[in-house]
């Protein structure tokens, strides 16, 4: 940053700076057009609005669990529970909103489990300074418990106007999704956003200079519970009902989403549209797949086979060179 | 007292006695004695007996992530390589081998090569661990699937049926191998070169490196210890269950994590030892079996188990402030 002359106006430095922060994940960008344009080929109704809406409200529950695994792991931390915490969102919201509690209702329950999970988990791992991996793998027994107690087997109910908004013909998934990454950049923009990083980065200077990690870190555990169980309400919504063990593949496909966009284990490396794409990747990849008529087993495989060459040949190309 | 406190000998047992593996231990004698009061037959020796050859298959696993945590790493694909070898090892057996050691050491090997991939990719290629286990484990569920599909299969080999059966002296031949593992394991981890290299390649990865520790090799030799004792772990709960199928190894994964950390090992690596695993794992066990005790909804038996090890967490698990 030490190259920009002082002399330009405050405004003129934000873009050079996103650019920059683009380099690290433009060779990401190109794979994601490409499989963009192979799914356009194989797929040709992506480009009227239904299937729009269709793509889009395939792809919006896995940016949702990437950018609430990225979240943690930008401050260090990780979690294996995200994928009971997506059940149990599902499960909250098909026994509550066709209840007395109302769509208003049952979404503030889901949103409040979501806030409350997460808080909880990140008071044990910040301030009783247990290992991360840990406590989620502990936390997601609880959780998926708890959501088998509320939802034993497959049931309950969303309101059908509720379903046709969030999973119908409408665009509504790609304009929630553009609402959440706008208020990710003014969450960036506040104290705790601005600490996010630099307690990810190295905590014992953000300490030292004042910066509220342990606050930090807390809150990116309590958004990350929120934006998980949010994610369970729109599956709910997409599948009309609830089941307590739905979410069991976001927890692997949320981190794989995170590293494929570049966000780093160890804190602070990785940008959000870096996971964004990670996940819009991922999404892709399992619907061509599906086009090109993997069964379900092969797209484990091909996965599994995947995920480890996109990590492995940018991290191989570095060592060379 | 205090003379006794300052002597070598004193001093010695103190630092036994303030270790995190005996406070694992500690735990498990008081809830083993506080359940068989609490409910008869707990304390039976056949029941304890069975508690710790349960236990056998926990520590086989959790001797191979032991290894690989203290190193710096972790394993999540362990799961996936017990249910590998619990499955491969009936397809593999003919009958052709009257002692069936043959298919046992095919296994055996085909487990410990997934490991030494494993090593390759975090080594080499320089994936995160937990990326590359993982997707290692993606990869083998489904490929477990194709071969096997969703049918159990039966084992007839007499190694793998005494293995899991047989009682030489009244102590099942599975804990007699779990002991024989521990003896080797502690042995190589506390007394010889390649143990001194994990604990620093765990502690600074860096330092290790410019020391001369030969990072790529130990790092592939502890992915491939791991895929052993998984792949030993598969043989052991063939023989007591009878069949494989998928699926059978999947509660070897938390359960090998959460022994390991009970045990005192730091999840960061560099610290620790097997000699609080073994404990961990017989706690482990006597958890799950206090929770069948109870007799509620799967719900509250998982959030008991969760609660459970998040409990013993607080008591033993918690890291050092690292400031």
């Amino acid at each position: 940053m030490s190259t920009v002359s002082s002399a330009r106006p405050a405004g003129a430095l934000y873009w050079p700076v996103q650019a920059r922060r683009n380099i690290g994940v433009r060779s990401l960008f190109v794979v994601v057009l490409a499989f963009l344009i192979a799914y356009g080929v194989l797929f040709p109704g992506l480009f009227t609005a239904s299937g729009f809406a269709k793509f889009t409200q395939s792809w919006f529950p896995l940016a949702l669990v990437a950018m609430a695994q990225a979240i943690l792991m930008l401050t260090g931390g990780i979690s294996l529970a995200i994928g009971a915490t997506v059940s149990l969102g599902a499960v909250i919201a098909a026994t509550t909103m066709a209840g007395p509690l109302g769509v208003a209702g049952g979404a503030a329950a889901v949103a409040l489990t979501g806030l409350g999970i997460g808080a909880a988990t990140g008071f044990i791992v910040v301030r009783l300074r247990l290992p991360a991996i840990v406590v989620t793998l502990a936390g997601s027994f609880i959780i998926g418990g708890a959501a088998l107690l509320i939802l034993p087997r497959p049931g309950g109910a969303i309101p059908e106007w509720l379903s046709d908004l969030l999973a119908g013909d409408t665009p509504a998934a790609f304009v929630l999704l553009v609402a959440i990454v706008l208020l990710w950049k003014l969450y960036l923009a506040t104290p705790l956003g601005l600490s996010l990083y630099a307690a990810g980065e190295n905590p014992v200077g953000a300490y030292r200079s004042g910066v509220p990690v342990d606050g930090a870190r807390v809150a990116a555990y309590a958004i990350s519970g929120l934006l998980s169980t949010g994610a369970g309400l729109f599956v709910a919504a997409q599948t009309g009902s609830g089941d307590p063990v739905i979410g069991a593949a976001f927890t692997l496909n949320s981190i794989a989403a995170a590293v494929l966009g570049g966000i780093g284990f160890l804190g602070g490396q990785g940008t959000m549209r870096g996971a964004l794409a990670g996940s819009l990747l991922l999404s892709l990849m399992i619907s061509v797949m599906f086009f090109l008529g993997f069964t379900p087993v092969a797209q484990y495989v091909a996965q599994g086979l995947i995920i480890i060459g996109a990590v492995a040949i940018p991290q191989f190309r570095k060592v060379q060179q | 007292m205090t003379a006794w406190k300052d002597s070598a000998g004193g001093r010695r047992v103190m630092a036994v006695l303030s270790s995190r593996p005996f406070l694992t231990v500690a735990i498990v004698a008081a809830v083993w004695i506080a359940a068989s009061f609490a409910s008869r037959g707990f304390g039976a020796y056949g029941h304890l007996r069975y508690l710790v050859e349960l236990g056998a298959v926990i520590g086989l696993v959790a001797a191979g992530q032991t290894f690989v945590v203290i190193a710096g790493g972790i394993d999540l694909s362990v799961a996936a390589i017990v249910t590998v070898s619990a499955i491969s090892l009936p397809l593999l057996s003919w009958g052709a081998d009257p002692t069936g050691l043959a298919p046992v050491l095919a296994v055996l090997a085909l487990t410990t090569i997934i490991g030494l991939v494993n090593g390759l990719g975090v080594a080499l290629l320089r994936v995160h661990p937990m990326i590359m286990t993982l997707a290692m484990a993606t990869f083998l569920q489904g490929l477990l699937i194709i071969i096997a599909g969703g049918s159990a299969v039966t084992a007839e080999n007499p190694l793998v049926h005494w293995l899991g059966n047989a009682r030489p002296a009244g102590i099942p031949a599975g804990v007699l191998l779990w002991v024989a593992v521990s003896v080797i394991v502690l042995t190589v981890m506390h007394a010889t070169p390649f143990g001194a290299r994990i604990f620093a390649m765990g502690a600074n990865p860096l330092a290790a490196a410019l020391s001369g520790v030969p990072v790529t090799p130990t790092t592939l030799a502890v992915y491939g210890i791991s895929g052993f004792t998984s792949g030993l772990a598969g043989v052991l709960v063939l023989g007591m269950n009878g069949q494989g199928y998928v699926g059978i190894g999947d509660p070897y994964l938390l359960a090998s994590i959460a022994a390991v950390v009970l045990g005192g090992t730091s999840i960061l690596g560099g610290l620790g030892t097997y000699a609080g695993t073994i404990p961990g794992a017989i706690l482990l066990v006597t958890i799950t079996a206090l929770i069948t005790v109870v007799n509620a909804s799967p719900g509250w038996r998982s959030i008991l188990f969760g609660s459970l090890i998040l409990g013993l967490l607080l008591l033993s698990g918690r890291e050092q402030a690292r400031r």
